[in-house]
């Protein structure tokens, strides 16, 4: 039997990993965590999550976004960036969300995500 | 309005009136100006207010009071005079009232049109000297010239010099009213008027005007648009007389019966065009005109240095319009950076709030309880911390003297611990405090120093969060007969590293990331300062810090006796 689509959070503040981290599990899926960039690189390495959640809103966006798609292997995760990014910069396959977000849509299009992914 | 301005030092920009009496400048919370200087004494300085002006005098510090670099023990202040205390530098101006005074029931432009404008019309240009000629003052002296003139030049460059110095601190009415001061020292004239050509509508507007002492106001002070137009256009000063030759010394002439007025205008000429004229006059009445046998009183001489003087003023407002919109650009950028921050702070609060409130939704749609609480918990978790963040802005952005009332430290620290253990708690931080038995009461405001602990206890948790073994701990250091009573919160967490230390203590300076609003360290640093004592740290980076809140016992540093502390 496979395993069940994963998600990893990669994102500092502690209530908004909580949230993600309760709402997504009782819906079936794997989590990792992570507080920070360095972190989530290593876990993404290590796991190749189906659905990545970045918060890259201290972080140059456009870098990091790189980074975690080769720590990936790219066509695997599908990236979900949280940040002050238009939606219109995002690289192809990526997925921008400006803050304030309301946290529906996010779980909504995480789990559509991990769906395709499966 | 007398001013002391801070140029330098850590209260720099801030501007301290000196109406009333008994004004004191000093370290300690009972001065009227307190300064956060170390190198100043407590009871440094005092401002006089005596028949002669504003007298400053030093009050036995250790480090002296310097005025333009000279120690003084007592000084007459001078507008413009730098008064040195510590490492603090600032500016003494006294700019009188009369810029305040609307300038529209003074002064009057008359046109050809104008009723009023008969005897300004008839005054006809005597002599004429360009901006060129005008600025060859400032060539080698002439050994013809009169000694009146060379003075007048040496002190028109004293004058630029000055005007150049002050006007970093002063608005343009301080200025313009100087340069009347000025241009009243050096020319015996019985009115004065500068007019400034508005920005927006190209025309010319009073913006200061002076009399004499003791000259009769005479009513409005009319000034011939023929005249200004001619000034403006052709960019040269000219000195006018309405007397008549034909018929000058004719005893039914009016010059006898009207006596004389003669008048300078001169172009403000500036380095890219002409901000302004400078219109002076005088009168001589006819008794006079009789008895001299002679109706002027203005030479080419005061023609020249007027049109001089026109420059330097020039210079002197371009200078201080520069300054002014440079400030005000630096306090549009300010405040965006401002907004930019704060938005950043309440936008990560209302997302946490999201986040809890989306639980509560999920709690109470699948019946889970679990689910419901942490949410909860969360939503309350952000209601604080908005509250947290609307009381330190308040708190950094008001001044205010604390309300001292004689009161328990140990009370105060206990209940800041309390508040604190089920943060340190969840967050696995042993908080401990050391409670002193031996504390007399001291003055304090309990409020003001609780929030002044809270901020610094809180960064000490999150500094030592996941670390192991992780302890903060709050304790007091005090010896009877000392000037300050130390409260000491040490943690085992990360530490601050050196080229960090001196940063903490700015607003918006957070190492915290989207915990911190960089609002905490600043709020404590105002409270202590405020309170008369201030608040330093050392740390170790991968050990520790060590922040230590001085709060003055009220114990004078020279008699070691209590004494008694003002509010």
């Amino acid at each position: 039997m496979s395993q069940p689509p994963s998600v990893l959070i990669v994102e500092p503040s502690a209530d908004e990993r909580e949230v993600l981290r309760t709402v997504l599990a009782r819906r079936g899926l794997r989590i990792w965590e992570a507080t920070a960039v360095e972190q989530g690189l290593a876990l993404a390495r290590e796991h190749h999550p189906d659905v990545i959640v970045l918060d890259a809103e201290e972080h140059d966006g456009d870098e990091v976004e790189a980074r975690f798609s080769a720590a990936s292997t790219g066509e695997r995760s599908r990236l979900i960036v949280l940040g002050r990014m238009r939606a219109g910069r995002a690289a192809p396959g990526t997925q921008a969300i400006a803050k304030p977000y309301h946290f529906a849509p996010l779980v909504h299009k995480i789990e559509q995500l991990a769906a395709k992914a499966a | 309005m007398a001013t002391l301005f801070v140029m330098q030092g850590r209260d720099k920009g801030k501007r301290f009136d000196l109406r009333g009496e008994g004004i004191t400048l000093g370290r300690d919370g009972s001065n009227r100006i307190q300064l956060n200087d170390s190198e100043i004494s407590r009871r440094h300085a005092e401002v006089r207010r005596t028949s002669e002006g504003i007298v400053l005098a030093d009050l036995a510090s250790s480090n002296g009071t310097f005025v333009n670099l000279e120690k003084i023990g007592e000084r007459l202040l001078k507008n413009g005079d730098r008064v040195q205390i510590g490492r603090t530098l600032l500016l003494f101006t006294d700019a009188d009232d009369r810029s305040s005074v609307n300038l529209a029931h003074d002064v009057d432009i008359v046109g050809l049109a104008s009723a009023a404008a008969g005897d300004v019309e008839g005054s006809r240009i005597l002599k004429s000297v360009s901006h060129e000629s005008g600025s060859q003052l400032f060539a080698a002296p002439d050994p013809a010239e009169s000694p009146w003139l060379a003075r007048a030049r040496s002190n028109l460059q004293v004058m630029y010099r000055t005007a150049l110095a002050v006007s970093h601190t002063l608005d343009i009415d301080q200025l313009l009213t100087r340069i009347l001061d000025l241009i009243f020292e050096w020319v015996e004239t019985d009115r004065g008027c500068i007019m400034l050509v508005d920005s927006e509508t190209e025309e010319l507007a009073p913006a200061a005007s002076r009399h004499r002492k003791g000259a009769r106001p005479d009513g409005k002070m009319s000034i011939s648009r023929t005249i200004l137009d001619y000034v403006m256009q052709h960019k040269e000063g000219v000195l006018t007389s309405d007397a008549r030759d034909d018929e000058r010394w004719n005893p039914e002439g009016s010059i006898v019966k009207l006596g004389v007025r003669e008048a300078i205008c001169v172009p403000m000429q500036g380095r890219y065009g002409i901000v302004g004229v400078i219109y002076i006059d005088t009168y001589t009445p006819p008794g006079e005109v009789i008895q001299q046998r002679a109706a002027n009183k203005f030479s080419e001489e005061h023609l020249k240095l007027m049109v001089a003087i026109g420059h330097q003023a020039a210079l002197a407002v371009e200078d201080t319009s520069y300054y002014s919109a440079m400030v005000q650009a630096e306090r549009l950028a300010a405040m965006g950076q401002t907004i930019a921050t704060l938005s950043h702070h309440i936008k990560n609060i209302l997302q946490g709030i999201r986040g809890g409130s989306y639980l509560i939704e999920e709690g109470l749609k699948e019946e889970d309880n679990d689910v419901v609480r942490r949410g909860w918990r969360i939503v309350e978790k952000n209601q604080e911390r908005i509250s947290n963040l609307v009381m330190d802005m308040l708190t950094f952005s008001k001044d205010r003297v604390p309300e001292l009332i004689a009161g328990d430290l140990n009370a105060t620290l206990a209940d800041v611990v309390e508040l604190m253990q089920s943060r340190a708690a969840e967050t696995e931080v042993q908080l401990a405090f050391q409670r002193r038995d031996d504390l007399p009461p001291f003055q304090f405001d309990a409020d003001l120093l609780h929030k002044a602990v809270l901020n610094v206890v809180t960064n000490a948790i999150d500094a030592c969060e996941k670390r192991e073994g992780a302890r903060v701990e709050v304790s007091v250091e005090y010896e009877p007969g000392e000037r300050f009573v130390h409260i000491v919160v040490a943690d085992n967490g990360e530490g601050i590293a050196a080229e960090d230390l001196q940063r903490i203590f700015s607003v918006f300076e957070s190492k915290k990331g989207s915990r911190g609003t960089g609002l905490g360290l600043p709020v404590s640093q105002k409270i202590m300062r405020e309170h008369g004592g201030d608040i330093r740290v050392e740390s170790t980076p991968g050990v520790g810090s060590r922040f230590y809140l001085e709060l003055p016992t009220g114990v004078s540093s020279a008699t070691g006796e209590p004494v008694n502390q003002t509010q």
